[in-house]
């Protein structure tokens, strides 16, 4: 499954396509992905907070996220006992950890833990791959208001992926998707991501939210927040930035 | 980051190295500094005592404290520009046990609270010193393979095997490393070590040489029978162990070499290694005139061609998978006697008269005059090891990790290893050297996996490849490995756990010498 919660997701980060007046599901769709896509790179500084439920304060996790197509490379760089750690992901089946604490040895990792949450948060490392919805995703547009479309997703054939259906909103004017809700097969919401305060990356088309949120409620929801501090667009990273050698090299 | 150098580099008292930098270097160069500052107490039940050598209170007795460290750990990394990185990982470890058996030593604070270093890394990188490759230069830990722990093919850093938890933690090693990376993720990696350095036993290691009523670690089993009514009829007073360690010749440098890639999907990568094997392997006695005996031991030159595979199924939920295999060329270890002792006999070498066919485990008469044979300790035939592994989520909360291994990180050569009789049956076991093992693990996690309970077990199976001279019927023997980790805030890490040997004193972990069971609390903060 793939969608548009990237790293970049996880700071999401959208182009401004300028005012499209869609139109169908399909080309809605087709607009969030190019709003995403419309990066050649990206890297961004950010803090993830995880909350427990009920919690004003939680575990504050340092990261900074580099993504070009496909390929997003994550380096931790606090707290202290994951300082140095990283995630390498080449292609949505194919993702390798770094572990300090084994010689630095590059793990690949099974696929196996795409459904898993992201360090304790309630992202997932599948929501860690992605990069387009509609190559996964059937729409359906459910409503709309004066600022959002409002699309209801059903997982096609030959994709895999934790939920079958997903309700996306997105919005009008910079087509960005800013409200994700995950539902389970017993038409429940069990999981709600939404984000804002976009921001334009300097002398770029890239929007990246200035946060993040996102609730588990199977986890008596259990809250994830990601804090954008840094935004960098179309830097010119180099192609060997999502490599292994690189992976335990930058640290 | 970029920091006032001198400011930063005040937490790191050990480096030493604050006066080394220049004011005029700072605005080049980047700096991070990284770390931790841990405690580990363990209490060891049931153990066979071991005398202590240092600190002299750090004894290992049948039921007592044998861990009580403090450690501090600091890791500084500078950047250079695009094209250098040096790295400095340092780390300073207090025993926790004192060294004072005279008056003189209670004065000295070096002698009142014993301390080491370790230098887990010191090196320079150097990158794109020519198109597409990067050389590594200095103490560095080179580690391959795709299994978890148990890497047949990772040969160019012996281990530390001093910590049973860590089953083997790569001792870092002088070395120079040069990886060219043409394409992707396809790398030819290239590496020279010029001295070798033994891997580290553990404490209870000199049991298995200092019993007197161990079996002698030669094949034949006419000759250990020899040698066994030998050591009744003359036991020796003492055994000393003498490391007969390889000069620095350059002869007596390692090179190993490493493909590595991606094919359809999958990881793969073939190696070689030529050097040595980082355990001692005994290959002479000396009949003292005193009584006692002089054990040699050498570490055994050996020659690994190794090949790995890792990937994920697909149809089986994403299972993550690893194979890895070494085909393993050893130097033949054979045993010479020599003896001073005019009451065990002639002065000069002694050898082994013939073994009699028709009943190979018929002790044979000793040779004085060195004509006869000399008993075989290490085959020079070829042997192997390998490991096969698989790791799954299931849900939210488990991991699971399974692996099979052929040949545990400790295990050496074809043939035999005769172990240390039982009390209760009497009977020398006699077991094939490579082992089959089957080592499971699972987490368990709560609070937002805050809190992991984490259980691995390690059990020996009954021995597939058989050797010839394999008699022994098989006795379980195992590892049982419980742990509670709670990262009770950011960055602090609490441990409670056991590390129980199971199986009797003739088995692999039932042998005092692999150690006792022990109880450990672990407490470590990193930034």
């Amino acid at each position: 499954m793939k969608r548009a919660l990237t790293v970049a997701a996880l700071l999401g980060s959208a182009g401004l396509a300028g005012s499209a007046r869609a139109e169908s599901a399909a080309e809605i769709l087709k607009l969030a992905d190019e709003a995403y896509g419309a990066y050649k790179d990206l890297t961004l500084e950010s803090t993830m907070i995880i909350k427990e439920p009920g919690a004003t304060t939680g575990r504050e996790i340092g990261m900074i996220t580099q993504a070009k197509g496909d390929k997003k490379l994550v380096r931790f760089v606090s707290p202290g006992d994951i300082k140095g750690m990283g995630f390498l992901t080449e292609s949505r089946d194919v993702m390798y950890a770094l572990l300090p604490a084994f010689g630095n040895r590059v793990r690949r990792m099974g696929t196996h833990v795409k459904n898993q949450g992201f360090m304790g948060s309630d992202a997932s490392f599948e929501d860690m791959s992605t990069s387009t919805w509609a190559e996964a995703w059937q729409p359906t547009l459910t409503g709309q208001d004066d600022k959002t479309w409002t699309l209801d997703l059903v997982l096609l054939p030959g994709h895999d992926g934790e939920f079958q259906h997903e309700r996306i909103q997105v919005d009008k004017k910079i087509h960005q998707v800013t409200r994700i809700e995950y539902v389970d097969p017993a038409g429940k919401v069990v999981k709600v991501q939404t984000r804002g305060d976009w921001r334009l990356d300097a002398g770029t088309k890239h929007y990246t939210p200035e946060w993040i949120r996102i609730t588990d409620h199977r986890r008596n929801d259990h809250i994830t927040e990601i804090h954008s501090t840094k935004s960098v667009a179309d830097a010119g990273l180099a192609d060997d930035t999502f490599t292994q050698r690189n992976l335990v090299r930058g640290q | 980051m970029k920091r006032n150098l001198t400011a930063a580099l005040a937490p790191c008292f050990f480096f030493g190295l604050v006066g080394a930098v220049e004011e005029s270097a700072r605005a080049d160069i980047d700096l991070k500094l990284s770390g931790s500052i841990s405690s580990d107490i363990r209490y060891r039940l049931a153990g066979e005592e071991v005398p202590a050598t240092y600190p002299s209170q750090y004894q290992l007795l049948e039921n007592g404290f044998s861990r009580n460290e403090n450690r501090v750990r600091t890791a500084m990394t500078l950047k250079a520009g695009e094209h250098v990185k040096a790295v400095a990982d340092l780390e300073l470890v207090y025993y926790g046990y004192s060294d004072v058996n005279d008056i003189d030593a209670a004065t000295l604070r070096e002698r009142v609270d014993p301390y080491f270093f370790e230098a887990h890394a010191a090196y320079v990188d150097i990158y794109k010193i020519a198109p597409h490759l990067d050389l590594r230069i200095g103490r560095q830990v080179v580690k391959w393979g795709a299994s978890d722990l148990f890497n047949p093919t990772s040969n160019v850093n012996t281990l530390d095997y001093s910590d049973p938890l860590l089953f083997g933690k790569a001792l870092a090693n002088n070395m120079i490393k040069a990886d060219w990376n043409p394409l992707g993720d396809w790398n030819l990696t290239a590496v020279w070590v010029p001295v070798f350095r033994p891997g580290q036993l553990p404490r209870s290691a000199p049991l298995a040489v200092t019993q007197i009523d161990r079996p002698a670690p030669v094949q034949e089993e006419a000759y250990r029978n020899t040698l066994s009514d030998l050591a009744v009829a003359m036991p020796p007073t003492h055994i000393d162990v003498i490391g007969m360690q390889p000069d620095v010749s350059i002869k007596n440098s390692q090179v190993a070499g490493r493909l590595a890639g991606r094919l359809a999907g999958q990881d793969v990568s073939l190696s070689y290694y030529n050097g040595r094997w980082g355990l001692p392997v005994p290959a002479w006695t000396i009949n003292q005139p005193d009584g006692s005996a002089s054990v040699g031991v050498i570490w055994p030159r050996m020659q690994v061609f190794g090949a790995d595979m890792a990937g994920s199924i697909a149809p089986l939920g994403g299972v993550g998978y690893w194979l890895e295999g070494a085909v393993i060329v050893p130097q033949e270890v054979t045993y010479g006697l020599i003896n001073a002792n005019p009451k065990v006999g002639n002065p000069g070498p002694i050898t082994f008269a013939p073994i009699d066919q028709a009943d190979p485990s018929k002790p044979v008469r000793l040779v004085f005059n060195g004509s006869g044979t000399k008993p075989t300790v290490v085959p020079g035939s070829v042997f192997w090891k390998a490991t096969a592994g698989a790791d799954y989520s299931a849900g939210e909360h488990v991991y699971l990790n399974a692996q099979y291994v052929h040949g545990f990180i400790d295990e050496f050569g074809n043939g035999v290893v005769g172990h240390l009789q039982n009390a209760t049956d009497a009977v020398t076991r006699v077991e094939s050297r490579i082992g089959d093992y089957l080592i499971g693990g699972a987490d368990f996690k709560v609070d937002s996996g805050l809190v992991t309970m984490r259980l691995f077990l390690v059990a020996k199976l009954p021995t597939f490849f058989k050797d010839a001279a394999d008699t022994a019927d098989y006795r379980f023997t195992g590892v049982l490995f419980p742990q509670i980790i709670w990262q009770a805030w950011d960055a602090t890490e609490l441990t409670l756990g056991a590390f129980v040997f199971l199986g009797d004193r003739s088995t692999k972990f039932g042998d005092p010498s692999a150690g006792a069971s022990e109880i450990f609390g672990k407490v470590k903060f990193s930034f």
